[in-house]
C-alpha cells in the first residue's frame, strides 16, 4: 500500500532529483544542515525567537502568564496557601459569610470556601491541561499523516475527523460522561480521567484541521523537498522538518481552547455529570450555591470568580501567543 | 405504606396534579370554570416518577401513591384535617367480637367506566393482592385476614415468591354474602381493622383489571374522585374529575395534572412563576432565611405530617460490614440532628427521638433510648467496641428531591465524629432508587422516609420492620418484636398502645433504621388557587382545592 502512495511523488522526486547534479556541493554537506537550522537560533532570528521576544514586552502576555503561575502553584501545592482542610465541615458555621477566619465565608455545609476554592483548582487546572495535551498529540498526529501523505490516507483521515467535528463538544460530554458515570467509589483520578477522555475524545479535530493545513503547506517547502531527495526517511521528514516549522498554529489554538475546556468541565460538574464528589471542583461548588444565591451569595460568587478569572487568562495567554507567532503582524 | 420520595415526605411528591395547566403552557386558572362540578378548573401539582405501574397492590411509595389516592376510593377516607377515619365506600363495617366483621358496600358508586362497585370487586381486589404468585408489593397489609398464609406461599431469603408454594388462590377469610354485603375473618381479633381500610392496597378494582393487570397499571380504572386520563412518562400524570364520584365533598376543579420534576428547586421555580400550582413541599433553600415568605406573600401553608425520615441499613446478606448493631448505634449517635435541622431545613423538621411519628395516638418520645441523642464520645467508644469500620460509608439518596444537602450534612457529621469516611451518593430518580432497595442492590445505607398509611403507630412499626414486610427495605427480622406486634394487634386501646410502645423500643438494640426527624412541611401555592389544604399525609386534598378567580 504505501509503495502504491509513494509512486505519485516519485516523478516529483526524480524532478528534483534533476536539479541535483547542479548542486553538488551542498549535497554533500547536507548531513549537516539540519543540525544547523535547528541550532541557529545564536544567529538568524528563529520565529520562536522573535515571539518570545515579542511576549515578554506584551501586558497581557505578562498578565495572564502570572495568574497562571499562581493558579499552577495553587493546583500543585494548595497548602501553600491554606492550611485549612478542605473536607473538614462543621455545620454550626452555615452560610456564615466572609470573617477573618474565613475569608471567602462558609458554605451551606460549613464548610471553608476558601479552601475549597484553593483546591478546587487542581481538578480544573488537571483536566483542562491533560485535555489539552491529549488532543494536542491526538490531533496533532492525525493532521500531521493526513496533511503529508495526502491522497485517499488524506480523504480517509479528513472525513474521519468531520464525523467527530460534527458533534458539539458540550453535548458529546454530557452523553459520553452519562453513559459511563461515576460514582462515589471511583478513584478520583478515575473520576477526571473520564472527563478528560470525553472532552477529548471529541475535542481533537480543530487541532488536526490546523495541522493539516500547515503541513500540506510546509511540505512543499525546498526544505522538505531537499530532505526528501537526500532519502529521508518519512518519521525523519515529519518529526525533524516538518512538525517544528508547523507547530506553531496549533500550540496557539491549544492555549486557547484549554481555558475552554476548563469553563467546559465545570459546565459538565455543575450539571452533576462531570467530576463527583469528593473531587473537590468550582462547578460542583457553583452548583450546590446557586439555590441559595439570594441568601449567601458569597457561596457562588468566590468560586464562580475563580473559574471567570482562570478561563479568562488562560484565553488572554492564547490570544498574546498568536499575536506573537503571527507573521502578518509582525 | 408509602415509602416516602421526598424529603420527608413525599407527598409532595406526587402531587397532586391536576391541571392542565401548564404543560399546554395555557395556566390553570385561566380556565377555570369548568362545568363538572363546583368552581372547575384545572390545576398542576408538584410530581414524581411512580415507580411501579398505578396498581393499589403493586404501589408502597409516594410518587405513584399521590396519584393512586386520587384514583381510588377505599372502603374509609381519612379526614384531611384530623386523618379521623370516616366511611366512604362503606355503608357500615360492624362486628361483635373483632373477629369477624361484616362490611356493608353502599349503592350506586362506580367505577370510572361505570361498572358498579360490589362486594365482589372488593374480595376479587384483596385475593388477588393476597395470592402469593401475583407479588403485589402491599400483600402484607392483608395479613390479618385468614387464610392468607395459604395464598400468600413462601418466599425466599432475597424475597422471592417460591414457586408452588401458595395453596389456595383466594383467602378462606373473605366471603361475599350478597351483592352489597362480605364478611371478613380475621385470624386474631384487632379492634384497629376499619382503621386499615383506607390505604389504597384495600380499593376495590374493577373485573377488566384481572384480565390483564399490566395494560391496567398503564391505564388504570379507578373509583376515586378522579379519573385517570393519561400519563406521560417523566411528564406528567394527568387526571380529572369523576363526574359520578358518590363522595359528600365532590372536586371543585376539573382537572388535576400532576407534572414530574426532576428536582425541588425547579418545581419551586415554576411555582414562583405561576406556572406550577401547588408544591407540597417548599425545597430547603426556599426555607432558609425565610425565603419564601418574600416569594410567595401568604401562600404558604405550615403543618405537622405523619412522615418520619429515617436511614436504613443494607440487608446483612447485602452487605455485611454494616451488620453489627453497636456500629450500627455508633452512626446513630454520631448524627447531630439539631444542627442539621437547623442550619439545613431552617427548623422546619423536628429531631426524632423514635421510630413513630407524633401525629398518631401513642406517640412516646424517647423510644430511641438515647440513641438519637448527638454525642460523638459515646459513638467513638461503640465505634471501637464494634471493631471500627473501613472503607468508606455510602449514604444513597434520590437525586431528583431536596436530599443532598442533608445527606451531605448527616455524612460529614459521621465523618467528624467517628473518623470514618463517608459519603453521598445519588441516584437518577426515585424509581430508580426503590427498585435498587428492592432488589437488594443497594449497599451501604440508603435514605427511607415513611409516609403514614393510616394513622396507626402500628403502620410506623408493622410493614417497615416486620419479619417479610413489604417496606422492610433493611430486611430485619426480630422474633421478638415479630410476636410484640402481633400480641398489640389483638389488643385495644391503651394496651394495644403500650404493646406496639414496647415493640418500638426493641428497634433501639438492633438499630435497623436510623430515625433522623419528623416530618412538618411548608407547602406553598401559586395566585391560581384557593383553598389548599395539606393533609397529615403530606398530600394536597384536592376535594377542597378550587382555582381562584
Amino acid at each position: 500500500m504505501t509503495s502504491g502512495l509513494n509512486e505519485p511523488n516519485l516523478p516529483d522526486g526524480r524532478s528534483g532529483a534533476q536539479t541535483l547534479p547542479d548542486e553538488p556541493g551542498p549535497d554533500v554537506e547536507a548531513p549537516e544542515t539540519p543540525e544547523r537550522a535547528d541550532s541557529g537560533e545564536d544567529k538568524a532570528h528563529s520565529l520562536a525567537g522573535d515571539a518570545l521576544r515579542d511576549l515578554l514586552r506584551s501586558p497581557v502576555f505578562l498578565i495572564s502568564a502570572v495568574i497562571i503561575s499562581v493558579l499552577i502553584v495553587m493546583a500543585v501545592f494548595p497548602s501553600l496557601f491554606t492550611n485549612k482542610d478542605p473536607h473538614f465541615c462543621d455545620l454550626q458555621f452555615s452560610r456564615q459569610g466572609p470573617s477573618g477566619s474565613a475569608w471567602f465565608g462558609y458554605d451551606l455545609q460549613g464548610c471553608d470556601v476558601y479552601a475549597r476554592t484553593i483546591y478546587g483548582a487542581r481538578a480544573s487546572i488537571l483536566v483542562g491541561v491533560c485535555t489539552t495535551i491529549f488532543i494536542t498529540i491526538v490531533g496533532s498526529l492525525i493532521g500531521m499523516i493526513a496533511g503529508y501523505h495526502g491522497g485517499w490516507i488524506d480523504s480517509l483521515l479528513s472525513r474521519f475527523t468531520d464525523i467527530f467535528f460534527g458533534i458539539p463538544l458540550l453535548l458529546g460530554g454530557i452523553i459520553v460522561l452519562a453513559t459511563f458515570p461515576s460514582d462515589v467509589g471511583t478513584p478520583a483520578w478515575q473520576t477526571i480521567g473520564k472527563v478528560v477522555l470525553a472532552l477529548g475524545v471529541l475535542g481533537w479535530t480543530s487541532v488536526c484541521r490546523i495541522m493539516r493545513s500547515t503541513v500540506i503547506q510546509v511540505k512543499h517547502a525546498d526544505y522538505v523537498q531537499a530532505a526528501k531527495a537526500l532519502g529521508g526517511g518519512t518519521r525523519r521528514i515529519l518529526l525533524r522538518h516538518v512538525l517544528p516549522n508547523a507547530m506553531a498554529p496549533a500550540i496557539v489554538y491549544a492555549t486557547i481552547i484549554l481555558g475552554v475546556f476548563i469553563g467546559v468541565e465545570a459546565t459538565l460538574s455543575f450539571l452533576g455529570i462531570g467530576l463527583q464528589e469528593p473531587v473537590i471542583s468550582w462547578g460542583i461548588a457553583i452548583s450546590d450555591a446557586q439555590t441559595y444565591i439570594r441568601q449567601s451569595p458569597h457561596m457562588l460568587l468566590f468560586p464562580g470568580a475563580f473559574l471567570s478569572v482562570t478561563v479568562l487568562a488562560f484565553i488572554m495567554l492564547g490570544d498574546a501567543v498568536r499575536d506573537a507567532f503571527d507573521p502578518k503582524l509582525r | 405504606m408509602r415509602v416516602s420520595a421526598r424529603k420527608s415526605a413525599v407527598v409532595g411528591a406526587a402531587a397532586l396534579a391536576l391541571a392542565l395547566s401548564a404543560c399546554g403552557g395555557d395556566d390553570g386558572g385561566d380556565d377555570g370554570g369548568g362545568e363538572a362540578s363546583g368552581g372547575g378548573g384545572a390545576i398542576t401539582i408538584r410530581g414524581c416518577n411512580p415507580e411501579n405501574p398505578l396498581i393499589p397492590g403493586m404501589t408502597n411509595e409516594t410518587c405513584g401513591g399521590d396519584v393512586l389516592d386520587q384514583l381510588f376510593s377505599r372502603l374509609v377516607r381519612y379526614d384531611s384535617e384530623t386523618a379521623e377515619p370516616h366511611n366512604e365506600i362503606a355503608e357500615s363495617i360492624e362486628s361483635e367480637d373483632n373477629i369477624n366483621w361484616t362490611i356493608t358496600v353502599a349503592d350506586g358508586w362506580t367505577f370510572h367506566n361505570g361498572e358498579p362497585i360490589t362486594a365482589q370487586s372488593f374480595v376479587d381486589a384483596w385475593n388477588w393482592n393476597a395470592y402469593g404468585p401475583n407479588g403485589a408489593l402491599n400483600a402484607y397489609f392483608f395479613e390479618p385476614i385468614e387464610g392468607y398464609t395459604e395464598a400468600q406461599g413462601e418466599y425466599d431469603e432475597s424475597g422471592a415468591y417460591v414457586e408452588g408454594s401458595a395453596t389456595a388462590e383466594t383467602m378462606s377469610g373473605l366471603e361475599v354474602v350478597d351483592e352489597s354485603t362480605f364478611t371478613v375473618k380475621l385470624t386474631e381479633p384487632s379492634s384497629s381493622f376499619p382503621l386499615r381500610l383506607g390505604y389504597t392496597a384495600f380499593a376495590p378494582l374493577p373485573p377488566s383489571f384481572f384480565e390483564d393487570p399490566e395494560a391496567f397499571g398503564e391505564e388504570p380504572i379507578g373509583s376515586g374522585p378522579f379519573q385517570f386520563e393519561s400519563w406521560e412518562r417523566n411528564v406528567e400524570i394527568k387526571l380529572s374529575a369523576y363526574e359520578d364520584y358518590q363522595g359528600e365533598t365532590k372536586p371543585q376543579i376539573d382537572e388535576a395534572t400532576f407534572k414530574i420534576y426532576e428536582n425541588d428547586d425547579a418545581a419551586y421555580n415554576e411555582l414562583q412563576a405561576d406556572q406550577l400550582d401547588i408544591v407540597p413541599q417548599l425545597p430547603t433553600s426556599a426555607v432558609a432565611g425565610e425565603a419564601y415568605k418574600n416569594d410567595l406573600g401568604d401562600r404558604f401553608i405550615e403543618r405537622e405530617t405523619g412522615v418520619i425520615q429515617t436511614m436504613t441499613f443494607a440487608p446483612e446478606n447485602v452487605d455485611p460490614s454494616l451488620a453489627n448493631p453497636k456500629l450500627r448505634q455508633a452512626i446513630s449517635l454520631a448524627v447531630d440532628r439539631e444542627a442539621i435541622v437547623d442550619n439545613i431545613f431552617s427548623g422546619t423538621r423536628e429531631p426524632a427521638t423514635g421510630w413513630v411519628a407524633p401525629v398518631v395516638e401513642g406517640f412516646q418520645p424517647g423510644a430511641c433510648d438515647g440513641f438519637c441523642e448527638y454525642d460523638p464520645d459515646r459513638a467513638k467508644q461503640l465505634l471501637d467496641e464494634a471493631g471500627g469500620y473501613s472503607g468508606t460509608l455510602t449514604i444513597s439518596y434520590n437525586g431528583d428531591a431536596d436530599h443532598k444537602g442533608w445527606v451531605d450534612a448527616t455524612c460529614n457529621s459521621i465523618q467528624n465524629a467517628l473518623e470514618i469516611e463517608c459519603q453521598g451518593k445519588s441516584e437518577v430518580d426515585f424509581a430508580t432508587f426503590r427498585t435498587k432497595i428492592n432488589n437488594r442492590e443497594m449497599p451501604g445505607i440508603f435514605r427511607t422516609g415513611w409516609q403514614m398509611d393510616y394513622p396507626s403507630v402500628e403502620n410506623f412499626l408493622v410493614p417497615l420492620y416486620a419479619t417479610n414486610a413489604s417496606a422492610n427495605d433493611g430486611l430485619y427480622s426480630n422474633p421478638e418484636f415479630d410476636k410484640a406486634v402481633a400480641e398489640a394487634a389483638t389488643l385495644q386501646g391503651e394496651e394495644a398502645i403500650a404493646k406496639y410502645n414496647e415493640a418500638e423500643a426493641m428497634l433501639a438494640a438492633d438499630m435497623p433504621a436510623v430515625p433522623l426527624w419528623y416530618g412538618k412541611t411548608i407547602a406553598g401555592y401559586s395566585t391560581n388557587v384557593d383553598n389548599v389544604k395539606i393533609t397529615p399525609f403530606q398530600t394536597v386534598d384536592l376535594l377542597s382545592v378550587t382555582t381562584a378567580g
